[in-house]
C-alpha cells in the first residue's frame, strides 16, 4: 500500500456521513477500494457496492485476495470476499445476503427494487460505496436509493469516488451537486500533484527512455491532411455560431470529451439544428477516429478501415468531400501500394527488371513489389506495404535489452544464478488494444514483411470475394454530393473525370487480378508445394523440406493464416518458421509471375528463382539475425490497457516499453515501483515525433490538472448546507420516506393540492428504472410500486396507463414499428391510453426548426408519423411534457380524480395467456434483451413465432447453426424459415 | 356539419371562427375552404380539430373547455392543435393537457404556425392511409436489413456493420465469430467485442 493511500483512508474515514473522493486516472483506485473493503467488518452490518464497472469489480477483488493472501491471515477473513447480488438470486435468498453483513457488489436496479418494495431493511445496512461517482446526476437511481436509505437509517455512510476529474467539472458545478445529491459534505481531492502523492511517487522513480520515432513522410502527410480537413470542420462549426469558439480547438478535438463539450452546448437545441451542423459533430467524430488509428494500424489496415468508411457513410459525409480528405485517401493508398501506367506493353518486362533491381537495393528495406501486369493493359501495381516505424524501433529496443542482459550475465560470471531474483526479466509491452498486441506479438516473432504480407493478401481476397458476387450495390454510383461546404470540390474537371475514374476502374481491376491471383494459389496450393520440395531441395537442406510442406498446407486452410499459426509451435521454431515462409514466400513470387509472364519468363523460372533464393537467404540472414536474437530473449508480455486489467502486481515486470502512451498506465507504473522500490524498472516510451499521438498525451496531463485546479476553485466557493444530514434527521421523524421531498415539494403544492392528501399510487414497469422519472414521481410524494409489465410502462389508475417516450426512443420506435404494436396493446386493455413524449430539460422543446419542416407532406416526418398514429388509434390521449418534473406533475393531475391502480391487476394484463403462466419476477433481468431485440429485427421473425425460437434454441450462434427444416418446425411455415435462413447464410456484398 | 356537399369532401372545412388566424397562409398542400362548422377545422368525415394558442388560453382558460363541449360526440378524432407560443410553457400545457385528455380529446403540439398548418395537412391527406408506415417496415435490401440487425446492438454503427459484413462475409458466420476474431476488425474496440458476442452467445433466457 502507498502512503498516500493511508491519507486517503484515514481523512475519509473522519466524517462518519463519507465523503466524496476525487483523484487522479491510474492512482490505483482499486487498491484503494479494496483496503477500505479490509477494513469492513461484519459486525458494523452489510456494505454494499454501487456503480462498478466489470473491470472495476474484478480488479478490486484481484487486488484484496493479494491483500489478504500477504497478510496471510486466518480463514475467516477470507470467505468475506465480496460476492455479488443480482436478479438471479431468488428473493429471500437476497433478503437472507442484505443481512448477512458482509460485503458486495449490487447493482441499482435490483437494489432500488428491494428497497421500494421493502424487501430489504435499511437498519442492516452499514453502508455504501458508490464508484464513479461522475456520472451521477441529481436524478440518478444512485441518489435515489442513497435518499431512501438515508431516511430510514441515519447511521449509514456512504463514500463516493471518482477517478476521473475532468468528467466531474462538466456541467454547472457538478461537484456541489453530486455531494448533495448523496447528502455529502466532503469533498475530497486528490490530484497526482498533491504534495504526498508526488512525494510518495517521486522518492523512487523508474529509470525512464523516452524514444521518439519519426513518422513516415506519407504518415505525417496523412496526420496533416487530417488535422487540416478537422481544421475546416470545426471553422465551419464556429460559423453556425452554436458552439462556443474557445471550445473549438484542434486539441480539444482529439479528445473523446470533445463530443461530450459539443454535445452539451448543442443538445438544449439539437432537434432545431440543421442536418449539417449534425453531420460536422459526428464528421469531427470520424476525423478523430482517423488520427488515432493512424499511428495503432498498419498501413493495410488503416486503408481498408478508409475503404469501408467510404462505403459506409459515402455520400451524407461532408468531409470526404474536401480537398484534404482526397489527399488521406491518396496518401493512405500510397504507404500500400503504388498504381501506374508504364507506356507499353513491352515495358512489363522492362518494369520487371527495374523492381528487381529496386528489390535488391531495398531488400534491406524490406519493401517488396510485384509488377502484375494485367491482361488488358500495361498498368503495374507494386506492393509498397510500408511498415509502422515503431515496429523496427520496439525490436532495437529489444535487441538492446538482450544485448545489456547478455553482457550483465558475462560480468557476474558463474556466480549469480539465485541473484537474478529481483530482476526476473519479464518485459511487458503495453498497447492500447487488443488488436494491437496480437499483431505485434506476431510481428516479433515473426518479422514486419510477414505481418504486412498478410493483411495485404487478406485485404486483396476481401476484395475478390465482393467480385464473385452478383453486382446489386445501388448506391455505389452515386455522385458526390457534399453540401458545398468545406468549399469542397472535387478536383476534377468533367474532362478529367472520366479520365480518372477509368484509371480508378483499371485500379481496381489490377488490385482484383492481384487478388485472384492469391486466391488462386492457395487454392492451387498443392502445385505451389510441389515446386517448394523441387526448389527449395536445389537450395536448402532437406530438413526445410519437410517444414515448408506443412507451411504450405497451413496456407490452403485459411485465408486467416495468421491464427493458424499455433503459439507454442511458433514460440519454439519461429526462427525455421520466418526462414520458411520467406521461401515460400519467394517461391510464390516465383509462381506469381510464372503465372503472369508465362512466355518470357518461364524458361528463365529455374534460373531467376535460384537467383533468388540467393537474393532471399542473403536477405534472412541479416533479417533473421534479430529473431535469433529474440529467441533467446525471456518472453515478452503483450498487454492490452483498453483491457482494464491491472497486470502489473502479477506480472512484475522489470522493462516495460510503452507502445501507445496513456496517462493513466503511466502512473500506474509510478505506483508499481513506489510499492516495490526494491525492484528495478526501466520504462521505454516511444512516440512518434510531432505526432498527435504526443499532443494528446501531453494535453491529457494539462487537461487533467486544470480540472482539479477547477475543482480546488469550486471547492473554496462551495455552498453546502450544513444541515445537510441535519435535514435528513429531521425528515425521518416522518417514517415514510416518500415525504421526505426537499424545497421541491414546496413549489408542488402551488396546484392547490392539500399536503394531507391520501397518497397516490404508481405502479412502474422494472424496465423503467433505468429512467430517473420514478425517482422524481417518489420526489412528488407518490409510491412507487415496481412491477414487472408487459403492457405500458406507468399504470396510474384502472383504466390509465401510459407509455413514456424519450424524444430519441420516439423517433426509434416509430423506425421499428415498437410504438405501433405498444399503443396497439395499450388501446386493447386500457380505456385511456397515454403516450407521454417526454423532452429534456436541457434540450429543446420542440421536434425540428421551422426550416426543417420543409413544403410537402413527407412520409418521414416525425409529424407525419404522429399523425398517422393519431388517425389509427383516435382514442391515443398524447402528454406532452417538457421535462421529468413537469411529468411528476401532470401524473399528479391526472390521477387526481381517478381510482387508483390494482397492482395485481396490472401485472396480468397482456401477459399471453395460452401460455398460462403469470410471471412475476423481473423480467427484463432474465432476457438477454439485446439478442432478443436482435431476433426480432431479422427478417422472417415476427411477434408470433418469436418466442417459440427462443425455446428452440439457446443462443442466437445457436439459431445461427438451425437447419432450415427445424426452423420451419419452431417458426411454423416454411417461408419464414427460408427468409430467415436465407438472410443468415447470404453472402455479404462488399462495397469497396 | 352534414350539410357539406361533395366537392367539399376533399378540403379542409374552417369555420368562420377561424378568419385572420395567420395558420390559414401555411394550409398549402390540401385545399380549405370556409364552412358553418362547430370545429374550427373539420378534417374528415370522423376527425375534426380545434386550434388553440397557449398565449390566448393564458388570458381566457375556459375557452378550451367550452369549445370541446360544443363539439359533443360527433367526431371519432378529437384534435386539439396547441401552439406553442410561450416561452414558460408548464403551466398552460398542464391545464391544457388535462383538461383535453380528460374530454376525449389528442392534444398536438407545434411550435410555429408552419408546423400546425402542416399537422392539419397531413391528417387530411393520410385520411385513408394504412399505417405500413408506422409499423417499421423497411427497405427490403440486403444492406440495410442487415444494418437494422446488427445496429440494435448498441454502439455498432454503419462502418462496424459494413467491417464485420466484409470480414465474415455473413450473417451466420459473424455470429458464430470467436471474440479474437470479433477483435481483429478494425474499428471495434474491446466493448463492442465483448456486446456482440454477449448478444450472439448469451442464452436468450438467463436460467436462474
Amino acid at each position: 500500500m502507498v502512503q498516500f493511500h493511508e491519507h486517503i483512508i484515514s481523512d475519509l474515514l473522519e466524517d462518519p456521513t463519507g465523503g466524496l473522493v476525487v483523484l487522479s486516472g491510474g492512482l490505483g483506485l482499486h487498491k484503494l477500494i479494496a483496503s477500505l473493503l479490509h477494513l469492513h467488518h461484519p459486525s458494523q452490518g452489510t456494505l454494499l457496492i454501487l456503480s462498478a464497472s466489470p473491470s472495476q469489480k474484478s480488479s478490486i477483488l484481484s487486488s484484496l485476495q493479494s491483500t489478504l493472501y500477504t497478510q496471510n491471515t486466518d480463514s475467516p477473513e477470507i470467505t468475506n470476499l465480496p460476492s455479488e447480488i443480482t436478479s438471479d438470486l431468488p428473493a429471500h435468498q437476497r433478503l437472507s445476503l442484505y443481512t448477512s453483513g458482509g460485503v458486495f457488489f449490487v447493482t441499482v436496479r435490483i437494489l432500488i427494487v428491494d428497497l421500494l418494495t421493502h424487501r430489504l431493511p435499511t437498519t442492516a445496512i452499514a453502508g455504501i460505496i458508490l464508484l464513479n461517482a461522475h456520472s451521477l446526476s441529481d436524478t440518478a437511481t444512485e441518489a435515489f436509493i442513497v435518499r431512501i436509505l438515508r431516511s430510514s437509517n441515519r447511521n449509514l455512510y456512504v463514500r463516493a469516488f471518482s477517478d476521473r476529474p475532468h468528467a466531474m467539472i462538466s456541467g454547472f458545478a457538478k461537484a456541489e451537486r453530486t455531494l448533495k445529491c448523496l447528502f455529502l459534505k466532503k469533498l475530497h481531492l486528490w490530484p497526482r500533484f498533491q504534495v504526498y502523492v508526488s512525494q510518495d511517487l517521486e522518492r523512487d522513480p523508474p529509470e525512464v527512455v523516452d524514444i521518439r520515432v519519426p513518422m513516415t513522410a506519407y504518415m505525417v502527410g496523412i496526420q496533416k491532411a487530417v488535422t487540416e480537413v478537422m481544421d475546416a470542420c470545426l471553422k465551419e462549426m464556429r460559423k453556425t455560431n452554436k458552439v462556443d469558439i474557445e471550445d473549438l480547438t484542434v486539441e480539444n478535438g482529439l479528445f473523446k470529451s470533445f463530443d461530450e463539450i459539443v454535445r452539451r452546448q448543442l443538445d438544449p437545441i439539437w432537434h432545431t439544428l440543421g442536418k449539417k451542423t449534425k453531420q460536422l459533430v459526428s464528421d469531427l467524430k470520424t476525423l478523430r477516429k482517423l488520427l488515432d488509428y493512424l499511428v495503432r494500424y498498419d498501413a493495410v489496415t488503416y486503408l481498408k478501415y478508409l475503404d469501408s468508411l467510404r462505403a459506409s457513410e459515402s455520400f451524407r459525409s461532408v468531409w470526404i468531400f474536401a480537398e484534404s480528405s482526397y489527399k488521406i485517401f491518396e496518401l493512405a493508398k500510397k504507404r500500400v501500394y503504388y498504381f501506374g501506367r508504364s507506356g507499353s506493353r513491352k515495358l512489363s518486362g522492362h518494369s520487371k527488371n527495374v523492381t528487381s533491381k529496386k528489390r535488391k537495393l531495398d531488400s534491406s528495406n524490406k519493401e517488396k513489389e510485384d509488377s502484375l501486369p494485367s491482361s488488358s493493359s500495361s498498368v503495374i501495381l507494386e506492393e509498397v506495404l510500408e511498415e509502422a516505424p515503431k515496429w523496427k524501433v520496439l525490436r532495437e529496443v529489444l535487441e538492446e535489452i538482450e544485448e545489456a542482459r547478455e553482457k550483465q550475465a558475462l560480468s557476474r560470471g558463474e556466480l549469480v544464478v539465485g541473484d537474478e531474483q529481483d530482476d526476473n526479466g519479464i518485459i511487458l509491452v503495453a498497447c492500447k488494444d487488443e488488436r494491437s498486441c496480437m499483431q505485434l506479438e506476431y510481428c516479433i516473432a515473426n518479422g514486419p514483411q510477414k505481418v504486412m504480407r498478410e493483411e495485404w493478401e487478406k485485404y486483396l481476397l476481401s476484395k475478390v470475394e465482393l467480385q464473385a458476387l452478383p453486382k446489386h450495390n445501388k448506391k455505389k454510383p452515386k455522385d458526390p454530393k457534399g453540401f458545398g461546404i468545406l468549399d469542397g470540390v472535387v478536383p476534377t474537371t468533367p474532362g478529367q473525370k472520366a479520365e480518372v475514374s477509368s484509371l480508378s476502374k483499371q485500379e481496381h481491376n489490377a488490385l482484383l487480378a492481384a487478388a485472384s491471383e492469391i486466391s488462386k494459389l492457395s487454392k492451387k496450393d498443392v502445385v505451389v508445394e510441389d515446386n517448394l520440395q523441387t526448389c527449395v531441395g536445389s537450395g536448402g537442406g532437406g530438413k526445410r523440406k519437410g517444414k515448408g510442406k506443412v507451411k504450405g498446407r497451413n496456407r490452403k486452410t485459411s485465408a486467416n493464416f495468421q491464427i493458424s499459426v499455433d503459439r507454442e509451435d511458433r514460440s519454439n521454431t519461429e526462427t525455421a518458421v520466418s526462414e520458411k515462409s520467406n521461401i515460400l514466400a519467394s517461391e510464390i513470387e516465383g509462381q506469381d509471375s510464372g503465372f503472369n509472364l508465362r512466355g518470357d519468363f518461364q524458361e528463365n523460372v529455374e534460373g531467376t528463382s535460384m537467383e533468388r533464393q540467393v537474393l532471399r537467404k542473403h536477405a534472412q540472414v541479416v533479417g533473421a539475425e534479430p529473431f535469433k536474437n529474440t529467441k533467446r530473449l525471456p518472453p515478452v508480455h503483450f498487454h492490452a490497457l483498453e483491457s482494464d486489467q491491472h497486470i502489473l502486481d502479477i506480472l512484475k515486470p522489470s522493462v516495460i516499453i510503452v507502445y501507445h502512451p496513456d496517462m493513466a498506465f503511466v502512473r500506474e507504473i509510478e505506483i508499481y515501483k513506489a510499492e516495490n522500490p526494491s525492484n528495478k524498472l526501466k520504462v521505454y516510451f516511444l512516440f512518434y515525433e510531432d505526432s498527435t499521438e504526443v499532443q494528446k498525451f501531453e494535453a491529457s496531463i494539462r487537461k487533467e490538472n486544470g480540472a482539479f485546479e477547477s475543482l480546488i476553485r469550486q471547492k473554496s466557493l462551495m455552498m453546502i448546507p450544513v444541515d445537510q444530514d441535519g435535514r435528513c434527521l429531521g425528515q425521518n421523524s416522518s417514517i415514510e420516506p416518500q415525504s421526505v421531498v426537499s424545497k421541491n415539494s414546496i413549489t408542488r403544492k402551488a396546484g392547490g393540492r392539500k399536503e394531507a392528501e391520501k397518497e397516490m399510487l404508481v405502479i412502474v414497469d422494472m424496465r423503467e428504472f433505468m429512467s430517473s422519472l420514478p425517482n422524481v414521481l417518489h420526489q412528488n410524494g407518490m409510491r412507487i410500486i415496481p412491477v414487472t409489465l408487459e403492457v405500458g410502462d406507468y399504470i396510474l389508475s384502472p383504466s390509465m396507463c401510459v407509455e413514456r417516450k424519450s424524444i430519441q426512443d420516439l423517433f426509434g420506435s416509430f423506425a421499428s414499428g415498437r410504438l405501433y404494436h405498444q399503443v396497439e396493446m395499450m388501446a386493447r386493455y386500457y380505456r385511456i391510453p397515454v403516450l407521454l413524449i417526454e423532452f429534456s430539460q436541457d434540450k429543446s422543446f420542440s421536434f425540428q426548426s421551422t426550416s426543417d419542416i420543409g413544403d410537402d407532406v413527407t412520409p418521414n416526418s416525425i409529424i407525419s408519423k404522429l399523425s398517422l398514429l393519431v388517425l389509427h388509434f383516435p382514442r391515443l390521449r398524447i402528454v406532452w411534457s417538457r421535462s421529468l418534473h413537469a411529468t411528476a406533475e401532470i401524473f399528479a393531475s391526472l390521477k387526481a380524480n381517478q381510482d387508483e391502480p390494482d397492482e395485481a391487476k396490472a401485472i396480468r394484463v397482456g401477459v399471453p395467456s395460452e401460455e398460462g403462466i403469470v410471471e412475476n419476477d423481473v423480467r427484463a433481468e432474465n432476457y438477454n434483451t439485446s439478442a432478443v431485440e436482435f431476433l426480432r429485427r431479422l427478417p422472417g421473425v415476427t411477434d408470433s413465432n418469436y418466442r417459440a425460437l427462443m425455446d428452440g434454441c439457446k443462443s442466437l450462434a445457436e439459431l445461427a447453426l438451425l437447419p432450415v427444416e427445424r426452423l420451419a418446425e419452431l417458426m411454423g411455415g416454411h417461408k419464414a424459415a427460408k427468409t430467415l435462413r436465407d438472410f443468415l447464410d447470404a453472402k455479404y456484398p462488399t462495397l469497396l | 356539419s352534414s350539410g357539406q356537399t361533395a366537392p367539399s369532401r376533399n378540403a379542409i372545412l374552417v369555420s368562420h371562427r377561424q378568419k385572420g388566424n395567420p395558420l390559414l397562409k401555411h394550409i398549402r398542400n390540401v385545399r380549405w375552404a370556409f364552412a358553418d362548422v362547430i370545429c374550427d377545422y373539420m378534417l374528415g368525415q370522423n376527425s375534426c380539430a380545434l386550434y388553440l394558442s397557449l398565449r390566448y388560453h393564458l388570458l381566457h382558460p375556459d375557452y378550451l373547455y367550452y369549445r370541446i363541449r360544443e363539439l359533443q360526440k360527433n367526431f371519432k378524432l378529437r384534435v386539439v392543435l396547441c401552439h406553442v407560443d410561450v416561452e414558460d410553457v408548464i403551466k398552460p400545457l398542464l391545464e391544457v393537457t388535462k383538461t383535453a385528455l380528460l374530454h376525449d380529446c389528442t392534444l398536438l403540439c407545434g411550435w410555429s404556425l408552419e408546423e400546425c398548418g402542416r399537422y392539419l395537412e397531413t391528417i387530411k391527406v393520410y385520411e385513408n392511409k394504412p399505417a405500413d408506415l408506422i409499423q417499421g417496415q423497411m427497405d427490403a435490401d440486403y444492406l440495410s436489413r442487415l444494418t437494422h440487425a446488427l445496429t440494435s446492438v448498441r454502439h455498432v454503427n454503419k462502418t462496424d456493420v459494413v467491417t464485420l459484413g466484409s470480414t465474415f462475409g455473413s450473417l451466420s458466420s459473424t455470429m458464430d465469430a470467436s471474440m479474437e476474431d470479433l477483435g481483429r476488425c478494425p474499428g471495434i474496440g474491446e466493448r463492442k467485442v465483448r456486446r456482440l458476442y454477449d448478444t450472439f452467445h448469451e442464452p436468450f433466457k438467463r436460467v436462474i
